[in-house]
């Protein structure tokens, strides 16, 4: 299978299990990006397919090959890092030029001085003098390329750091939370070249990222990790709109999804502080109720909750409470116009849309829900 | 900041001044201050150099009731002087010996101890311990071990079935074994400054090499670790080649610059000018020689720092 392809990898240091059976596959052309906490592991699996890193236990294929064993060098997979690590004693272009020089010329044809004279070194060189220029400018960077990095700004190395990773035409592209050392605007604009260069490239790609907006706004599918696992890896819509784990649901959407605790009676209607919402689930006993903040609204029935703060924020509005009875703190996103006549400190009631709803288990995995007719009445 | 600071008290003196106007008791304050630091600055440093400077121009010897004015006679005297001429040759002998190989070793050593897992801190005091110890005290082992019937050097060399040289006493292999020494000394300084060195390189700068392609661990280094250490080097090269220029200690208690001034070298020969001979001036003018050639040597290496070695 072309692409990159991760089977059950582990990594442990020492009695930390860093990964814990981690499996992915990204096709050719795909951009996938590893989202989650810091910690979580996801650099590590990054690394771990680069080859800078070696698993625990697990296979990594690239392009079909096994790669596990081989080293970094040896894949063909390319890379930005962080920091961007560009050589500070090179210029742009000499920058640019390293992944070529090191595979096309033999280590003699690299020596200082006499190195240009050996075989067909000066035409290799030339050769890459012609693609770190085209590289250049496709990157708009073409006007920099005698400047050492130290003589660049942070927008200008990232892009050194993208066009030293895209030069040879890597079938694996690898990127390292790149964006996370710009500041705010130019993070905004540089998301959209890196996918605009993403589909010129076409190379199956893992982005790495514990920004969530990052993770959403670019990828074709999102992988979700904490605590060495991927929880969930779909494409962001399906992410944001049907999460599988609680976990999921709570780190992705901004502000975060409301999580109250819930009673689901033998039949299986769920409360939430003793009032019934409108959903019923598989399996009675102590389950989790969660809503995003768009779909709980202020209303004449429902959870009773106190306001604790308003937030008037131009195009909407978000409204802060406490559920009086288990003192869930809740948020609700609410077009300004909609505002209650309340002030903080008021008692007021939330009622959430069942059919945007979530329940999740004690441990935290989702829970098919059912709505009754005659609670959907009530509701 | 201090350069604004500065500034603007040297603009307050002169206002003060050109306004005949009683100085303000911050400038005097200032002045007070300073005193100190100008007076040991100009007792301590000053005065003597001039002094020195100025004896090198006399035919002045110690205890003699007057001297003369002489110009450059000290200095024309030095190309006809063996000893001092011996001296020069035999100093820049012994530099071209310990620079190169205890930056090299240093380096190489750095690198191995760098790379290894454990163990880092032990090599790094092993290798520092000739630094902290007393030249003067080490001098007896090494004296022991370059023996030339009793010391284990030569007798291993014998169960080689090799020859047994005359480390210390002859001519052909003193200079030699002054440097062995002299690397040896000066290995554990250098270590410990590439160590930091290398600590510094970013470890990504590797990562990065290693998925551009630099498979072997000579072009890593070509690549990361040469260039980035440059900085480094250059301090470590100057440091080096100072302190194997005032060669002195190993020799005055290992050779005394023998054999038949065979061992000779420029700071011994100052030292045995100035309070043997009692030739200040002789001595002086010879320091001043000494100088200059240090003075040359941290001119051209800055200059390459500059050139070179400098980014940020």
């Amino acid at each position: 299978m072309a692409g990159i392809s991760v089977t059950a990898i582990t990594k442990s240091f020492g009695v930390t299990d860093v990964l814990k059976g981690v499996s992915l596959d990204v096709r050719k052309g795909e951009f996938v990006s590893l989202v989650g906490p810091s910690g979580c592991g996801k650099t590590t699996l990054m690394r771990i397919i680069a080859g800078l890193e070696t698993a625990t236990s697990g296979t990594v294929m690239i392009e079909g090959r096994d790669v596990t064993s081989i080293r970094a060098a040896e894949r063909d997979v390319a890379m930005v890092f962080q920091n961007y690590a560009l050589y500070p004693h090179l210029t742009v272009a000499q920058n640019l030029a390293v992944p070529l020089v090191m595979r096309r010329l033999s280590a003699l044809q690299r020596a200082p001085f006499v190195g240009r004279f050996v075989g067909d070194a000066a035409a290799k060189l030339a050769a890459i003098a012609e693609e770190t220029k085209r590289t250049s400018e496709m990157l708009g960077i073409g006007h920099l390329l005698a400047r050492k990095p130290a003589q660049l700004s942070g927008g200008q190395r990232q892009r050194v750091a993208l066009g030293r990773a895209i030069v040879r035409h890597p079938h694996v592209f690898l990127m390292d939370e790149p964006l996370s050392n710009l500041d705010a605007a130019l993070r905004v604009q540089t998301r959209a070249e890196i996918v605009a260069l993403h589909r010129r490239v076409g190379a199956a790609t893992v982005y790495v990222t514990h920004d969530q907006s990052e993770a959403m706004t670019m990828s074709d599918r999102v992988a979700v990790m904490m605590g060495g696992e991927i929880l969930q890896i779909a494409s962001p819509e399906e992410i944001y709109l049907n999460p599988a784990d609680i976990r999921v649901a709570t780190f992705i959407g901004s502000p975060k999804m409301n999580v109250f605790p819930a009673e689901a009676d033998e039949t299986g209607a769920v409360s939430v502080d003793g009032v019934m919402i409108g959903i019923v689930s598989p399996t009675p006993g102590p389950v989790t109720f969660a809503v995003r903040p768009e779909d709980i609204v202020p209303a004449t029935e429902g959870i009773p909750a106190r306001i604790t703060h308003m937030e008037f924020l131009g195009d909407c509005a978000l409204l802060h409470a406490e559920s009086i009875a288990n003192k869930s703190p809740v948020i609700c996103r609410i077009a300004p116009d909609q505002r209650p006549r309340a002030s903080v400190g008021d008692e007021i009631r939330l009622r959430a849309d069942p059919a945007k709803s979530f329940l999740f288990d004690a441990e935290g995995k989702r829970l098919r829900m059912m709505r009754t007719k005659a609670q959907a009445a009530y509701v | 900041m201090s350069d604004a600071a500065s500034t603007v008290s040297m603009r307050s003196i002169s206002q003060a001044r050109s306004h005949r106007a009683p100085l303000s008791r911050d400038v005097v304050a200032a002045w007070l201050l300073t005193f100190p630091a100008i007076l040991a600055y100009v007792l301590m440093v000053l005065l003597p150099l001039l002094g020195v400077l100025a004896l090198a121009f006399t035919d002045y010897e110690f205890g003699a009731s007057s001297f003369r004015w002489v110009g450059f006679e000290n200095f024309a005297d030095m190309p006809k002087d063996r000893t001092f001429m011996a001296s020069i040759r035999n100093t820049v002998i012994y530099c071209l010996f310990v620079v190169p190989f205890s930056i090299g070793i240093a380096l190489l050593l750095a690198i191995l101890i760098e790379a290894g897992a454990r163990g880092r801190a032990f090599f790094r005091a092993v290798f520092f311990l000739p630094v902290v110890s007393l030249t003067v005290a080490m001098a007896t082992a090494w004296q022991y071990l370059l023996h030339p019937s009793i010391g284990p050097v030569n007798a291993l060399l014998r169960t080689l079935g090799l020859g047994a040289p005359n480390w210390l006493g002859s001519s052909d292999w003193v200079m030699v074994s002054l440097g062995i020494i002299g690397v040896w000394e000066n290995v554990g300084f250098n270590l410990v400054l590439f160590l930091a060195g290398l600590t510094a390189i970013p470890r990504e700068l590797y990562a990065a090499a290693e998925v551009d392609g630099a498979k072997s661990a000579w072009s890593r280094f070509t690549l990361v670790t040469w260039p980035l250490l440059g900085p480094t080097l250059l301090f470590v090269m100057i440091i080096t080649m100072t302190r194997s220029i005032r060669v002195f200690d190993t020799v005055q208690t290992l050779t005394q610059g023998g054999p038949n001034g065979a061992s000779e070298v420029l700071l011994r020969t100052i030292y045995q000018e100035g309070f043997h001979y009692f030739k200040f001036g002789y001595s002086a003018a010879i320091t001043l020689v000494f100088l200059a050639i240090v003075l040359v040597i941290m001119l051209v290496q800055t200059r390459l720092i500059d050139r070179h070695v400098h980014y940020g």
